[in-house]
């Protein structure tokens, strides 16, 4: 990430850190933060059971569940179902990043539309990389430089004022969306005891993708909890710490498709949203974290802790793995890819400073989880020779210069 | 007790052992140093080269024994106090000279003279947030100099950006994030960054090159001395 974007970026994470720690201070803040940790704890000891369940409810509620062990699996799966259609839609997800779908897709002629203003702008931007922030996504792009990268793409002469460029970018989607029939999804949280999806976004891109013919959810299965009830609680820390707000604009809950039962009480399917609902769970090396490192499965995504994080805010995307972003990032992708990822992505960036851990309304133990990850990484051998050297001159003469 | 001084403050910043053995000699404090004093283990650890760090920590764990310790690095006493006791099951018993000068004081063994100095505090993340020693440092220096705070103190405390292997590896990275560091200071209006981790301490000077003093707790309460 180039000074100017880093620049952009801390301002924009200074704004959001203040926000932020004002609702920390909160009682209900702190309420909901005990309640969520042992929401997630009790999730990631008992993964299997929820997978089940979800799979039993969801089938019972109409929707369609499909479980992948990994991105191949659940790559072919979507691909099943969309075959047919030269373009669908989509909602910003990092789960949807990893199994690079847009990518995959495209490759097949099937153009997917981004309804997310952020990251649409990301993606038009041919320097960035990646989101920035899970939530935030062009948090490193100041108005000047999207009104650039809006008026290079659509050749035309936008200001730097963000209701123009809004107006723009929001007119193209709304176009495109009305070619497409299918829609795709992340989800925030997934209830399995009540088969029911929770989406949390602000500006209603979600309800339009969730009201097409068809809404596929791609989610991990560490977004599992047990009830609708656990999943807002959960969804609403994410929303505090991510955007230092107490409530997002939209919680959706889907729990089937769309239906009617006014006609003397007989169930008749296919109203005003989708006729069909189908969940995509993915593994894809979740089910190895759960046993090797599994606090990292403790995140809500927040992305609170890259705020936080010193290396982070020194050089911005580059330390993460797709939109995994941060020291937390980087431990979940030794297991979604391998050794060889997690080691090039920045295993050795963290200073373990501690700091993330304390600003994570889980409490993620992110340079314990790095410390035990770098002793398995030096013995697979890979290390940096720098700090080889230094552990051999130590060894020789007990001092590191 | 030992006086542990760290690989840092022995090759390169002698002028931390210097003003600490001042203070204790002053305090009639009986203390010995080690000739062959050995490294602690914490690079090591914190890089992943796991099996090495125990063969280190095992010479130096032979080398001190079940003496007391006393510690000048904020990584030596994080790794003395908690690692030595997780991976070796030795229960060192360890104190950070930020402390220990703290019971000097108390025991009236110590006094000390404030001077006219506006100083900020860099809480190094091993005594901080690892070990959530935020106060004896604090103590000191309410006693010594007009302490300001940063905005970003305590438990909230920017990592100078030195740990962790970091400063070895990407001294791009390291140097980035210790000049938001210096930055956090300079806007209080200190002349000097107190610190109580010569590896902290080392690495801000190399950013800062002269723009503030950085100085170890030792050294500020030489400064009162000197003033008498």
């Amino acid at each position: 990430m180039n000074k100017s974007k880093l620049k952009t970026m801390r301002e924009s994470f200074h704004i959001l850190e203040e926000r932020r720690n004002n609702l920390m201070e909160y009682e209900a803040t702190k309420k909901l933060m005990d309640r969520v940790k042992k929401i997630r704890e009790n999730s990631i000891s008992n993964l299997d059971n929820l997978i089940k369940t979800a799979k039993t409810n969801f089938e019972t509620n109409g929707i369609d569940f499909i479980f992948a062990e990994d991105s191949k699996k659940a790559l072919s799966e979507i691909y099943k179902l969309v075959k047919d259609e030269t373009v669908v839609a989509k909602s910003k997800s990092n789960t949807i990043f990893e199994i690079g779908l847009t990518t995959f897709l495209e490759d097949k002629e099937i153009e997917v539309v981004e309804t997310d203003m952020g990251d649409r702008i990301v993606q038009l931007d041919p320097e960035s990389r990646a989101p920035s922030h899970p939530i935030g996504p062009a948090s490193h792009l100041n108005v000047e430089d999207i009104a650039q990268i809006v008026s290079e793409k659509f050749i035309v002469e936008i200001e730097p004022d963000p209701h123009a460029i809004i107006k723009v970018i929001k007119t193209d989607i709304i176009n495109e969306l009305s070619h497409c029939k299918i829609g795709i999804t992340g989800a925030n949280s997934i209830a399995a005891e009540d088969g029911s999806i929770i989406l949390v976004h602000n500006e209603g891109n979600i309800s339009l993708l969730s009201m097409q013919d068809l809404h596929i959810v791609v989610v991990g299965i560490d977004k599992l909890v047990r009830t609708i009830e656990d999943a807002i609680s959960v969804v609403k820390l994410e929303t505090i710490f991510a955007t230092g707000t107490t409530v997002p604009a939209y919680m959706n809950v889907i729990s089937s498709p769309s239906k009617t039962a006014d006609i003397e009480q007989v169930l008749i399917e296919d109203m005003y949203g989708a006729k069909k609902v189908v969940v995509i769970m993915i593994d894809n090396g979740r089910s190895e974290a759960s046993k090797k490192c599994r606090e990292c499965l403790l995140c809500i995504g927040c992305g609170s802790c890259v705020v936080s994080c010193p290396v982070y805010n020194a050089v911005g995307y580059d330390f993460g793995y797709r939109g995994y972003l941060g020291g937390r990032g980087i431990a979940l992708s030794r297991f979604i890819e391998n050794e060889k990822t997690c080691f090039e992505g920045g295993l050795f960036f963290c200073t373990l400073c501690g700091l993330c851990t304390l600003d994570c309304p889980v409490e993620v133990p992110t340079n314990e989880m790095i410390e035990k990850l770098r002793e398995d990484s030096v013995k697979s051998g890979f290390f940096h020779k720098k700090h080889y050297d230094i552990v051999k001159k130590i060894k020789k003469t007990g001092q590191p210069f | 007790m030992i006086y542990f001084r760290g690989c840092v403050i022995r090759e390169k910043l002698n002028n931390i052992s210097e003003a600490t053995e001042i203070i204790l000699q002053r305090a009639d404090v009986d203390y010995i140093t080690l000739k062959d004093e050995n490294c602690c283990g914490s690079f090591l650890l914190r890089t992943g080269f796991h099996d090495d760090a125990v063969e280190v920590m095992t010479k130096t764990l032979d080398k001190i024994g079940n003496d007391k310790i006393l510690t000048s690095c904020a990584g030596c006493y994080r790794t003395l106090k908690y690692d030595y006791s997780n991976i070796l099951d030795a229960n060192l018993d360890v104190t950070h000279t930020s402390q220990f000068f703290g019971s000097l004081i108390a025991e009236g063994k110590l006094e000390l003279k404030k001077v006219s100095e506006k100083v900020t505090y860099h809480d190094p993340c091993h005594l901080g947030r690892h070990c959530r020693e935020y106060d004896a440092p604090r103590n000191i220096l309410n006693k010594t100099a007009d302490l300001v705070e940063m905005d970003r103190n305590k438990e909230k405390s920017r990592c100078c950006g030195a740990g962790g292997g970091v400063k070895s590896a990407f001294s791009d990275i390291t140097e980035e994030i210790s000049k938001m560091r210096i930055d956090d200071a300079k806007i209080t209006g200190a002349n000097i960054i107190a610190s109580a981790c010569p590896f902290c301490i080392l690495n801000l000077e190399n950013a800062c090159r002269g723009c503030l003093k950085i100085l170890d707790l030792s050294e500020i309460i030489l400064m009162g001395f000197k003033d008498e």
